[in-house]
C-alpha cells in the first residue's frame, strides 16, 4: 500500500498541478467562455452526465463487488484530468476547448462531485461510501491553488507560463509514480484480479471517449472539436480519485477501492497515446485535404 | 507649372487647423543615433521593448538596457570585426528584443543597416547581401540553414546568431527556446562559423571605448539604411535613405499625431513586422523617440498570437494593416473585450475596408486613421488628420513640409477632381536606389518622386488613392482600375476576398479578369456577374471569374495581383 510519506507527496504533487492548472487560463478567458456557454456545457454534461452514468451501468453490468464499483463511480464521478490538455496538444486538437473544460469541471467539482457520487453510490452498503466530507475538503484544498494559479497568471504572466508547464509535466510524472510505485508492490493482486475488473478500468475510457465524440457531434460540434471533447470525457482526474480513497479509507479496504482507480490511471495513458496518435493522423489528413483542395483550383487556373 | 496648378495652393493646411503645423524646424538631432541616444536618457528607467510570445511569456529591455547594450554591439561592429563608417550589416530577424539592439547598435557604429524579411528564400537572400554589399549579417537561429546555404555565395565575413527569446529571463528563455529547438522543430542545425549575439555584445563590451566616437561626426546627408523594395517589377532595389530622411519622417509624424503621442506615457503594439518600413519609422523610431513602451509581437499569425499581448499590456496605439485589422475583429475574446486605452491606430500598406475601419472605430472607440507611403519616402507622405473632419476611404492629407501633387503622363498638373500620378516633393525621400541610377532616374525628377499611384484630390485637399498605375486595365480603350471592381465584387456577401487583374485579350487589347474566395460555398460565376452588373458599367464586367480557396499575399497582407499575372501569363506561353 501507499505508505503516509507518499500520500503526502501525492497532496503537495496534486496542489502544484492543480496551481499549473489555473495557471492556464485567464479570468478574460473564463468570461469569453461564459459567452457562449455551448461549448463548456457541452463539456460539464459530459463530465457529470455521461461519465458517472457510464461507471454506474458498468459497475452493474460487471456485477462489481461493492468496493470496486465505489472505486469505478469514485472515478467516473471525477473532473476532468490535467493530462487531457497535454493529450489534445499532442492530438492537435483545440488546446483553448480542453484547458477550459478541465478548469470548469473542476471548479464545479466541488458541488457536483458530492452529488453525482451521492446519487449513483445510493445502493452500495455504508461502509464501503466515499465520506461526502472527505471529497468536499480534499476539492476544496484544491480549489485554493487553481484560484492562486490564476491569479499567479494574472500577476505575472511568465511566472503562471512556467507553473502551467511545471503542473502539466508533473500531471504525466504523477501517473508513473503511482503505477511505477504500485505496480510492483501489488502483482499478485493484478494476477488474481479477474476479468470484469480489468473491464471496466479500460471501458470505462474507451466508452467515455466515444460516447463523448457521440454526443458532441450530436449537437453539431464540428470534428475537430468534437475529438477534443471526446479525450476529455474520456480522461478523469485519476490522481485525484487515488488521493480521495487514501484520505477515506485504510488498510485492506483502502487497498480494494484503490485498484481500479490505480487500474483506470494506468491504462487511460496507454488509451489515451493509442487515440492520440489516431487522432493526430485524422487531422493531419483533413490539413492535407484542404492544402490539397487549394493546389487543386491553382492546376485549374 | 502655371499659376492655376491647383496643389501649389496646398488646399490641405485648411484641415491642420490649430493642431498641425505647416512648418517644421530641421530635426536637431544630427543622427539617429544621437535621437536614441537622447530619447535613453530622458526615460532610462522605462521600459523600451517587450516581447510577448502567444502563451504570454515575456522579455523587456529599459531604454538605459538598449542604449547599454547597443554601445555593446556598436563596439563589436568597429572594434572587433573593424568594420568602417558606412559598412552595411544586414538584420534578419522577426520582432524580438534583438532588434532594436542591433539596428541602433548598427547606426551607432556609423554602418548602414540592411533590413531583410527573415521569410527570404536563399536565393533571394544572396541576391540582397551581394547587392548591399553586406559584411555583417545579424540572423535570428530559426533560419541558420538558408544563411549556410547563402553565405558561400556572398561576400558577408560575420554571421552573428540570435534567438527570438533573447534577453529573456534564462528560465522563460530557455523554456521558449527549448520548446522552438525540441518540440517545434524550428531551429535547424548548421555547420556554418558564427558568433552569438551574446557572445558578440560580451566581446564589444571587453573592449570598451565610447560608442559615440563613431556617432558623433554623423550628419543628416549620412547614410543609415537601405531599405529593399520593388519587388514588383522583379529585381529588388535598395532605398538609400539618410539619417536626415528619417528624422524628419519622425518629425513630421509626430506633428501629424500632435497631441495624441503623450511623451513617455504610450504602449505601441507592434504586431507587424520592423522589417518593414511602416513599423520601421512608425512604431520603431516614432515610438522609442516618444519615450513609448513598445510591444513586440514575433508572429502576428494566427491572430490569437496578439491575444495576450492585448490584454496583458495598456495598449494605447497600434498600427496594422487591412488583414491584420479584419483578423482582430474576427476574434471573439477582441471584441467582447476590446482593448479601453487605445487612443488611435494606424492603418496603411495597402487600402483599408471601409466595413474594417467603421467596425473597429464602433468596437475600440478609437479612431483608424488611414495613411500612404512608400519606402523611397522614409515612408509617411499622407495620413488622415487625428483632428477635424476625417474623410472616409482617402489617404487624408500630406504630412507637414511635404508636397503633393497629381500628373497626367506628360509631368502636368491635372485639373482638381482628375485622377492623376501622385508625385511627392519632401524632405523624407530617399537618395536613390543603391548603384542603380538608371532605376533612380525612372522615379526621382527634378526632386519629385514619381509613385506610380493614381490618385484625386478633393477640393479640401483630402487625396484619394484609385489604382497603381501599373495595374490599370485597358479594356478597348478604357481604363478600368482593379480597385473599383475588387470594391465592388466585395459587397456581395458571398465574397471574402477579391483580386482583378488585365489579362491579353485579342479582341479588347486587355480583359478584366477576377479572382475571388468566397465566403459561401454556392456562389456561382453567374452570380457574381449579375451582382457586377448591378454596380459597373459594361466594360468593367469580369470577363471571367475564378474562383480561389486563398490569394497571394505579401507577409504584411496586401493582396499580390502580379503573383495572378504571372500564372496566366505562363499559362498562356505554355499553350503557346
Amino acid at each position: 500500500m501507499l505508505s503516509e510519506t507518499e500520500t503526502r507527496l501525492l497532496g503537495v504533487m496534486m496542489m502544484v498541478i492543480m496551481l499549473g492548472m489555473g495557471a492556464s487560463l485567464t479570468f478574460k478567458d473564463f468570461a469569453i467562455a461564459l459567452r457562449k456557454p455551448v461549448g463548456v456545457a457541452i463539456g460539464l454534461v459530459c463530465q457529470y452526465g455521461l461519465m458517472p452514468l457510464l461507471a454506474f451501468l458498468l459497475a452493474k453490468a460487471l456485477a462489481l463487488p461493492p468496493a470496486y464499483a465505489v472505486g469505478l463511480i469514485l472515478m467516473g464521478c471525477m473532473p476532468g484530468g490535467t493530462t487531457s490538455n497535454i493529450f489534445a496538444y499532442f492530438s492537435k486538437g483545440t488546446l483553448s476547448l480542453s484547458i477550459l473544460m478541465t478548469v470548469c469541471s473542476t471548479l464545479v467539482a466541488i458541488v457536483m462531485v458530492p452529488l453525482t457520487l451521492a446519487f449513483y453510490s445510493q445502493g452500495i452498503e455504508g461502509q464501503w461510501q466515499v465520506p461526502r466530507e472527505n471529497v468536499i475538503q480534499v476539492l476544496f484544498v484544491l480549489l485554493v491553488p487553481t484560484v492562486i494559479g490564476m491569479g499567479l497568471r494574472r500577476w505575472n504572466a511568465n511566472v503562471g507560463a512556467v507553473v502551467e508547464m511545471l503542473g502539466g509535466l508533473l500531471g504525466v510524472f504523477v501517473i508513473v509514480f503511482l503505477v511505477g510505485s504500485w505496480v510492483p508492490r501489488n502483482y499478485q493482486l493484478l494476477l488474481d484480479t479477474g476479468f470484469p475488473v480489468y473491464a471496466a478500468s479500460i471501458g470505462l475510457g474507451l466508452a467515455g471517449f466515444v460516447l463523448g465524440y457521440a454526443l458532441s457531434r450530436t449537437l453539431r460540434q464540428d470534428p475537430r472539436r468534437s475529438r477534443t471533447i471526446a479525450l476529455e470525457t474520456g480522461i478523469q482526474n485519476g490522481p485525484l480519485a487515488v488521493l480521495i480513497v487514501l484520505l477515506s479509507f485504510t488498510g485492506t479496504q483502502q487497498q480494494e477501492v484503490l485498484l481500479i482507480p490505480i487500474l483506470y490511471s494506468l491504462f487511460i495513458v496507454m488509451s489515451s497515446s493509442a487515440v492520440t496518435v489516431w487522432f493526430r493522423r485524422i487531422t493531419a489528413r483533413e490539413e492535407v485535404a484542404r492544402d490539397a483542395a487549394k493546389i487543386g483550383s491553382m492546376a485549374r487556373a | 507649372m502655371d499659376a492655376v496648378d491647383p496643389y501649389d495652393l496646398r488646399p490641405w493646411y485648411g484641415q491642420y487647423g490649430a493642431h498641425i503645423p505647416t512648418d517644421l524646424p530641421t530635426p536637431a538631432h544630427a543622427s539617429l543615433a544621437a535621437m536614441a541616444s537622447a530619447a535613453a536618457q530622458r526615460h532610462a528607467a522605462q521600459t523600451a521593448f517587450t516581447t510577448v510570445m502567444p502563451n504570454g511569456m515575456y522579455g523587456s529591455l529599459s531604454y538605459a538596457k538598449v542604449d547599454a547594450l547597443s554601445d555593446d554591439f556598436a563596439r563589436y561592429l568597429r572594434q572587433v570585426l573593424r568594420l568602417q563608417a558606412g559598412d552595411r550589416v544586414a538584420i534578419q530577424m522577426p520582432n524580438c528584443l534583438s532588434y532594436p539592439v542591433v539596428l541602433l547598435g548598427t547606426l551607432k557604429a556609423g554602418c548602414v543597416a540592411v533590413n531583410i524579411n527573415p521569410l527570404y528564400t536563399a536565393s533571394e537572400m544572396v541576391h540582397q547581401f551581394n547587392d548591399s554589399g553586406a559584411k555583417a549579417v545579424v540572423i535570428v537561429d530559426l533560419f541558420a540553414d538558408k544563411m549556410a546555404q547563402a553565405l558561400p555565395q556572398t561576400a558577408v565575413k560575420h554571421v552573428v546568431l540570435t534567438r527570438v527569446p533573447e534577453f529573456f529571463p534564462p528560465v522563460v528563455g530557455g523554456i521558449v527556446h527549448a520548446v522552438m529547438k525540441y518540440w517545434n522543430r524550428l531551429v535547424p542545425a548548421h555547420d556554418m562559423q558564427a558568433t552569438t549575439l551574446p557572445q558578440a555584445l560580451q566581446q564589444g563590451r571587453a573592449g570598451g571605448g565610447d560608442a559615440a566616437q563613431w556617432w558623433r561626426p554623423l550628419r543628416h546627408a549620412d547614410l543609415a539604411l537601405l531599405q529593399y523594395t520593388g519587388g514588383t517589377t522583379g529585381v529588388a532595389k535598395g532605398a538609400m535613405l539618410t539619417h536626415g530622411n528619417l528624422l524628419w519622417n519622425v518629425a513630421q509624424m509626430r506633428a501629424m499625431c500632435g497631441s495624441h503621442i503623450d511623451e513617455g506615457k504610450e504602449v505601441v503594439l507592434t504586431a507587424l513586422p520592423l522589417y518593414h518600413i511602416f513599423a520601421f519609422t512608425v512604431n520603431f523610431l516614432c515610438m522609442f523617440d516618444a519615450g513609448a513602451r513598445n510591444i513586440l509581437v514575433p508572429s502576428p499569425r494566427p491572430v490569437q498570437n496578439l491575444q495576450r499581448a492585448i490584454e496583458n499590456y495598456r495598449i494605447t496605439w497600434l498600427t496594422g494593416v487591412n488583414t491584420l485589422y479584419n483578423g482582430l475583429l474576427s476574434e471573439e475574446w477582441f471584441t467582447a473585450f476590446p482593448p479601453k486605452h487605445i487612443k488611435a491606430a494606424g492603418g496603411g500598406g495597402a487600402a483599408m475596408h471601409h466595413a474594417v475601419v467603421e467596425r473597429f472605430e464602433q468596437v475600440t472607440g478609437a479612431p483608424l486613421v488611414e495613411g500612404y507611403g512608400l519606402t523611397e519616402s522614409s515612408p509617411v507622405v499622407c495620413f488622415q488628420p487625428l483632428n477635424g473632419q476625417r474623410t472616409r476611404d482617402s489617404i487624408g492629407i500630406p504630412a507637414p513640409m511635404t508636397e503633393v501633387r497629381l500628373v497626367d503622363d506628360a509631368g502636368a498638373p491635372v485639373p482638381l477632381g482628375q485622377p492623376g500620378e501622385l508625385v511627392v516633393r519632401g524632405p523624407q525621400l530617399m537618395q536613390g536606389y543603391w548603384q542603380r541610377p538608371e532605376a533612380t532616374a525612372e522615379v526621382l525628377r527634378d526632386g519629385w518622386l514619381y509613385t506610380g499611384d493614381v490618385a484625386v484630390m478633393d477640393e479640401r485637399g483630402t487625396f484619394r488613392i484609385v489604382d497603381r498605375k501599373k495595374d490599370m486595365i485597358l479594356v478597348s480603350g478604357f481604363n478600368v482600375y482593379p480597385n473599383e471592381i475588387e470594391d465592388a465584387l466585395t459587397r456581395l456577401d458571398g465574397v471574402l476576398e477579391a483580386a482583378v487583374i488585365g489579362v491579353p485579350d485579342t479582341k479588347s487589347g486587355e480583359a478584366v479578369r477576377a479572382y475571388v474566395v468566397r465566403r459561401d460555398p454556392a456562389l456561382t460565376a453567374d452570380a457574381v456577374l449579375a451582382h457586377c452588373r448591378t454596380l459597373l458599367t459594361g466594360y468593367k464586367i469580369p470577363a471571367r471569374v475564378e474562383f480561389r480557396d486563398e490569394l497571394p499575399k505579401t507577409p504584411v497582407g496586401k493582396i499580390l495581383r502580379r503573383e495572378l499575372r504571372g500564372e496566366v501569363m505562363t499559362d498562356m506561353k505554355n499553350k503557346g
